[in-house]
């Protein structure tokens, strides 16, 4: 089997892997580049466990073939809020709302809630709605997240 | 068994490259693009994975948005994100903005491909009704040169479409929502988002003083492809927005369609609802036009 | 301090408060103001869960682990001739497991000991076990998974609640058949009950029922389903079984109760049950599918682990979690109800049927606790619950957060507005008239006394929710109206604690050990088998053990539950966690103060001093270990085999008003308001209550309005998470959610069960408002647009 290399700038930090083309960019995240975090719910694009976002874009890594990914990319996942202060205070908010009760949807949740307060700092709570759909939670509701989402937005610094 | 980790890729980084290798019967492959189809079913062993594949999201020729003319032509990579923040798609083909922005959550939409889901061509394929009502066309690509086909002949039937086994969809030319003219998109689904649909409808049309200059419109969810409702758009023009003619409408489409049950509804639900749902489109034709 | 023994600073402050006919009592088990007892502190695993950095089964590190899969029945009846192997492909790579394998008897205990791990001569289910392969990697299982065929000789089978329906109206379904144990090792040589016979039955009576039908003026009946329920938990299923030097086996999954996969597998595995280690990692949601079912996810990886002598991993994909594990059991209820024209009720008898699925596992508790709530929450001297689980040729249906009480109270409170209706009573009026209150008695004889939220929650949330404004705006199908509305309510209660004769029969032990921890300072670990799956346990048991020991939340900690090192504090199932086990560790937090103030000479009133004293304490004695046990009040009085007595320690009480509006063009519904009040004692943990509450009425919403699973070709249809439909965050209706505090005063610090509750009642009340909306009562679950077509269609061709 004929791998390819890709090197993608990961959470701010430059990684290399060589792997079989259309091996899931999940699997590349959870085990080459050991970044757990980001998890796997149905592995068929509907749970949005396995959301993380690409040059700023939330994009669910169980449907996407790692050599589709071009050199350069830019990929965050829930490893890499706490590099910056906006991800900071938005894990802040999420404990503060008591956002999390299981815990397995969070690392795919905040990751949309990232991408849409770096969007748009000041959502309604229908576009939070929106943004939050393709992220399914069985535990909490939804409602402490949207709460926590608020409360982020109240203190988002803009670029 | 073969998984997705056994498939041998090649992402061609031009179009040229592209259709070089889908002409080389040796080399050719399943054209991938954003993955939100075939990726689960090669995962899942709904389809078998194939041994190779063309990745085609390097390919620049197959980006973009761009007027031209009479028209806006989108690229075949354009995902259904960019299809409904696009100020063009907006503006110009408004239904098919508000098809893409149904399509999934966020997700989805970043990845999902507008040639993807035609080249998918499930009944249910969320861009289809309103790609069909703008009147448009598809330009498929080989090594021999273009080919333009109206979408009105691309559905061939479940799951076929018009396109050689060397061919590759590059992209949409779709008719400019005209002057005076508007449209309108509604998808029933089991759920508020991320749903496939159970019925599906788009339209594009125009009236004045409440009487039907033109109107096209196709559903979705009701057949083996998307339809456009031909006898009810011919028989149409000229006649006043009532509720004689609403009723006679609604009938007319319930009658007119033998739609299925399965896991998402029933024959008889979407039987009576897309009757219900095009004399919808009727009164909000008359409702925006005057 | 003067006085002989430990000087407890505790006294019960009973205050008796007369409000029409409520009783109000409170016990406090603290002096100091400060307790952390009702504040919503946040949660002690939150800030891991937000970094990505918990530690899930799969998230694991297992460096050589092999991977399990399992050989299924492809058929659902039939006689399992044999397995063969096909000599072509190279065995010495993986490791396969077959019945003839199984060290101990092939058999999970479950309630009845009936239930194989692999099947050996018959099959019962589509995708029942067969043999097991683990290999290095999963592909290389899979491959050979598929080189195994089965030679199966296929029987009739019966799949489907509506055949057992039939069979049961025809008189066919069989009562009082028992099923015998199977005999011998190595193999299932029990008999073959027909299918269409009964795994369970049992019967509720009070006074006589058919003296009260023929007492009444007006006699109403009514029939009521719903189908199965998937729970799907975002993590799948998952497990890790670790062969031991000793010959013993480690478990690390993902599961709700340790101590159940000790004693389901231990004697099926050969191995003494302290030879069986288990351990939970974090669990990411359960609701009752990870309660039973682990038990068998642990059988399939530790079978092959124990025959390889390596680690084998067993994570289910969504898929196959979807199709190869338990369901919330799909029910009939038939109702028959005796009205007096006063608006009493002289009669409530009911038929309450159950889809148990191909084997009894725990169908027998499910039932207990559904027919303990189908005639419940009104008073009526004459009651009569016929209760079966009826076997299919289907997957064993298994535990689902409610487990029987939300079919019971789908068909007993769309019956009450059924009657409500017949009497030309308004649904409130006809519930505030009849509903128990304190003094009055239940179907099983228990007089209700203590912490007793009823009428308080139904009057509460009427009042707050506008409901007899709103009763008045209702469309009851109105034709040419731009948009139907309706409301409707229901009331319920639910049983804290396990049912019946349960808890005694657990006898939940909780350790908690006084130490140093890392930071140096002294602190307490508790030491419980109760698992946090999200509701908060971690959190909750926390703050009562801190509130007990005048401790602060950083000087508690829970390690995950390993039953190596805690005791068998009971499954966490049941709505039991902080009322049993919280009262047992706030005693036994309350036994390690005692020890610490006597040590100290004074009072301990602050977390400074429990640091200072603790310290000195420690230094003097070393760690130490303080033990308690819970045991019901001595007054709680029940008889497992007549169905007599008090069937709970306690009930917690709830009422859900819920708002609809239907677009008639399409028939779209939507649940645009939920008002909810809720009795659950003494709330701990203000927020995570909530959250509970919140999570609980989506997933039932879900039950109401959207997830549909039925069997098509002998197996579940909705198979996955693209077919089966749960909300999103834009399904949600506005939540008005709200509590009422009755301590159960016999376990301070007084909390009732939260955990089931929002589950039972948002059904039926969406069914009222759908009622009051377009006139037509809907009587299967979920509620859709065809089905309300059809029912409107029926309504008008009448």
């Amino acid at each position: 089997m004929k791998t390819v290399k890709r090197t993608w700038v990961v959470n701010g930090e430059s990684r290399t892997v060589d792997v079989p083309p259309a091996r899931r960019l999940l699997d590349v995240l959870r085990v080459e580049l050991k970044l757990t975090g980001t998890k796997e719910g149905c592995g068929e694009g509907e749970c949005g466990a396995c959301t993380i976002l690409l040059n700023g874009q939330p994009v669910v890594s169980c449907l996407m073939a790692a050599g589709h990914v071009p050199d350069g990319s830019e990929l965050m996942t829930v490893e890499g809020l706490e590099k910056t202060e906006n991800g900071r205070l938005l894990q802040e908010a999420y404990v503060e709302k008591g956002a999390a009760q299981c815990g397995f949807c969070i690392p795919g949740m905040i990751m949309s809630s990232y991408a849409l307060l770096t969007r748009n700092p000041h959502p309604d709570e229908a576009e939070i709605r929106t943004a939050h759909a393709g992220n399914l939670c069985r535990c909490t509701g939804y409602q402490k997240i949207v709460e926590a989402v608020e409360l982020a937005a109240t203190k988002w610094k803009r670029a | 068994m073969r998984s997705v980790e056994d498939i041998a890729c090649v992402f061609p980084a031009s179009l040229k490259e592209a259709l070089e290798i889908q002409a080389d019967e040796k080399r050719r492959g399943r054209i991938l693009a954003g993955g939100t189809d075939l990726m689960v079913q090669w995962e899942s062993g709904l389809q078998p994975a194939p041994e190779r594949v063309v990745g085609i999201l390097g390919v620049p020729e197959l980006r973009g948005i761009r007027e031209e003319d009479d028209a806006i032509v989108v690229g075949a990579a354009t995902t259904h994100w960019q299809l409904h923040t696009s100020a063009l798609v907006r503006q110009f083909a408004p239904a098919l903005a508000a098809s893409a922005a149904t399509v999934g959550g966020v997700q989805i939409q970043s990845l999902g491909t507008i040639a993807g889901n035609v080249a998918n061509a499930s009944p249910a394929g969320d861009l289809a009704p309103a790609l069909l009502v703008t009147g448009g066309s598809v330009v498929v690509a080989s090594v021999a040169g273009e080919r333009t086909i109206s979408l009105a002949q691309f559905f061939l039937g479940y799951r076929k479409i018009d396109l050689k086994p060397e061919e590759l969809i590059v992209r949409f030319v779709l008719p400019k929502l005209p002057y005076g003219f508007r449209e309108g998109f509604t998808k029933l689904g089991p759920r508020a988002a991320q749903a496939i649909s159970k019925v599906m409808g788009a339209w594009r049309g125009k009236a004045s003083a409440g009487v039907v200059e033109s109107f096209a419109v196709a559903l979705g969810s009701m057949a083996p492809t998307a339809v456009r409702l031909g006898d009810l758009e011919a028989w149409l023009p000229g006649k006043k927005i009532n509720k004689k003619l609403l009723d006679e409408v609604e009938a007319k489409v319930t009658a007119s369609l033998k739609p299925i049950d399965d896991i998402r509804s029933t024959a008889e639900y979407r039987g009576w609802v897309s009757g219900r749902l095009v004399r919808g489109f009727l009164e909000e034709l008359a409702h925006v036009c005057g | 301090m003067s006085g002989a023994g430990p000087k407890r600073l505790i006294y019960s402050v009973a205050v008796r408060i007369l409000r029409t006919r409520v009783r109000y009592s409170m016990t406090t088990g603290v002096t100091h103001r400060k307790g952390i007892i009702g504040k919503g502190i946040a949660r002690v695993d939150g800030l891991e869960k937000v970094r990505g950095i918990t530690q899930y089964v799969d998230d694991l590190d297992m460096p050589g682990c092999w991977h399990a899969f399992v050989v299924r029945s492809p058929v659902a009846h039939g006689k399992l001739r044999g397995l063969q192997l096909d000599p072509a492909f190279d065995w010495s790579k993986v490791v396969v497991v077959t019945a003839s394998d199984i060290p101990g008897p092939n058999l999970f205990v479950m309630h009845d000991r009936s239930m194989p791990v692999l099947a050996a001569d018959t099959v019962r289910y589509i995708g029942e076990p067969m043999a097991l392969v683990a290999a290095p990697t999963l592909a290389q299982a899979k491959e050979a998974a598929a080189h195994i065929k089965a030679d199966i000789e296929e029987l009739p089978p019966i799949l489907t609640l509506e055949e057992l329906v039939a069979l049961f109206k025809d008189g066919k379904l069989v009562t009082g058949v028992e099923q015998q144990a199977p005999a011998g090792v190595g193999g299932f040589a029990g008999g073959t009950p027909a299918s269409g016979d009964v795994l369970c039955s049992q019967s509720i009576i009070k006074g006589d029922v058919e003296k009260g039908l023929a007492e009444a003026d007006l006699v109403v009946e009514g029939e009521y389903t719903a189908g199965y329920q998937e729970q799907l938990y975002i993590e799948p299923q998952g497990m890790i079984a670790i062969p031991q030097k000793d010959g013993g086996v480690f478990l690390r999954g993902s599961l709700q109760c340790p101590y159940y996969v000790v004693h389901e597998l231990h004697e099926a595995l050969g191995l003494p049950a302290d030879k069986v280690r288990v351990r939970q990692e974090a669990v990411g949601g359960a609701f009752g599918g990870k309660e039973e079912f682990p038990s068998m996810v642990a059988g399939y990886c530790a079978l092959p682990a124990l025959k390889s002598g390596k680690p084998v991993k067993l994570i289910y994909d969504r898929h196959q979690d979807i199709l190869f594990t338990t369901k919330r059991h799909p029910v009939w209820v038939r109702h028959k109800t005796g009205l007096k024209r006063d608006g009493t009720i002289t009669a409530i008898k009911v038929d309450f049927l159950l889809n148990g699925g191909a084997y009894l596992t725990l169908s027998d508790v499910v039932m207990y606790r559904g027919i303990l709530h189908a005639a419940m929450g009104y008073r009526c001297p004459n009651v009569d619950v016929n209760g079966l689980t009826g076997r299919t040729n289907v997957f064993p249906s298994g535990a689902f957060r409610g487990f029987g009480a939300p079919q019971a109270t789908w068909g007993m409170e769309s019956q009450i507005d059924r009657c409500a209706e017949a009497l030309g009573v308004a649904p409130h009026e006809f519930r505030l008239k009849n509903c128990l209150q304190v003094g009055d008695t239940t179907p099983t004889g228990m007089v209700l006394i203590d912490s007793v939220g009823s009428p308080t929650v139904l009057t509460e949330a009427l009042q707050r929710a506008k409901f007899d404004q709103k009763l008045k705006r209702c469309t009851h199908g109105k034709p040419g109206a731009k948009s139907w509305y309706g409301i409707g309510l229901s009331f319920f209660a639910h049983g804290s604690g396990f049912t019946g004769d349960g808890e005694s029969k657990i006898g939940t032990k909780v350790l908690l050990e006084l130490g140093w921890f890392e930071n140096g300072r002294p602190g307490v670990t508790i030491r419980v088998s109760s698992t946090d799956m999200g509701q908060g346990a971690f959190t909750v048991l926390s703050q009562i053990v801190a509130d007990g020991l005048c401790a602060a939340i950083e000087q508690v900690r829970y390690p995950l539950p390993d039953t190596s090192l805690a005791p068998n504090s009971g499954p966490t199932v049941a709505s039991r966690t902080t009322m049993v086990v919280g009262a047992t560790l706030f005693g036994a937090a309350q036994k390690l103060r005692a020890m610490l103030e006597e040590f100290a000479g004074k009072p301990i009133t602050s977390a400074r001093q429990f640091d200072s004293v603790a310290d000195k304490y420690l230094q003097q004695h070393g760690p130490t270990r303080v033990e308690n046990g819970f045991k019901l009040p001595d007054k709680i009085k029940w008889d497992q085999k007549t169905f007599r007595g008090d069937a709970y320690p306690a009930f917690a009480w709830g009422c859900n008003i819920a708002e609809v509006e239907i677009d008639p063009r399409t028939l779209a519904l939507s649940v645009r308001k939920v008002t909810a009040v809720f009795d659950i004692g003494r709330l701990i943990n203000p927020v995570l209550a909530k959250g509970q509450i919140e999570g609980g009425l989506t997933q039932a919403l879900g039950y109401a309005v959207m997830e549909k699973m039925g069997i098509r070709n002998g197996r579940f249809d909705a198979d996955r998470m693209q077919t089966y439909i749960i909300p999103t965050m834009l399904d949600v209706p506005e939540y008005d959610i709200h509590f009422v505090e009755f301590p159960y005063e016999f376990a301070a610090p007084g909390a009732k069960g939260v955990g089931e509750m929002p589950m039972d009642g948002l059904a039926p009340a969406i069914a009222n408002a759908v009622f009051q909306a377009t006139g037509v009562r809907m009587t299967d679950l979920p509620i859709t647009p065809e089905k309300l077509l059809r029912a409107l269609s029926a309504k008008d061709t009448k």
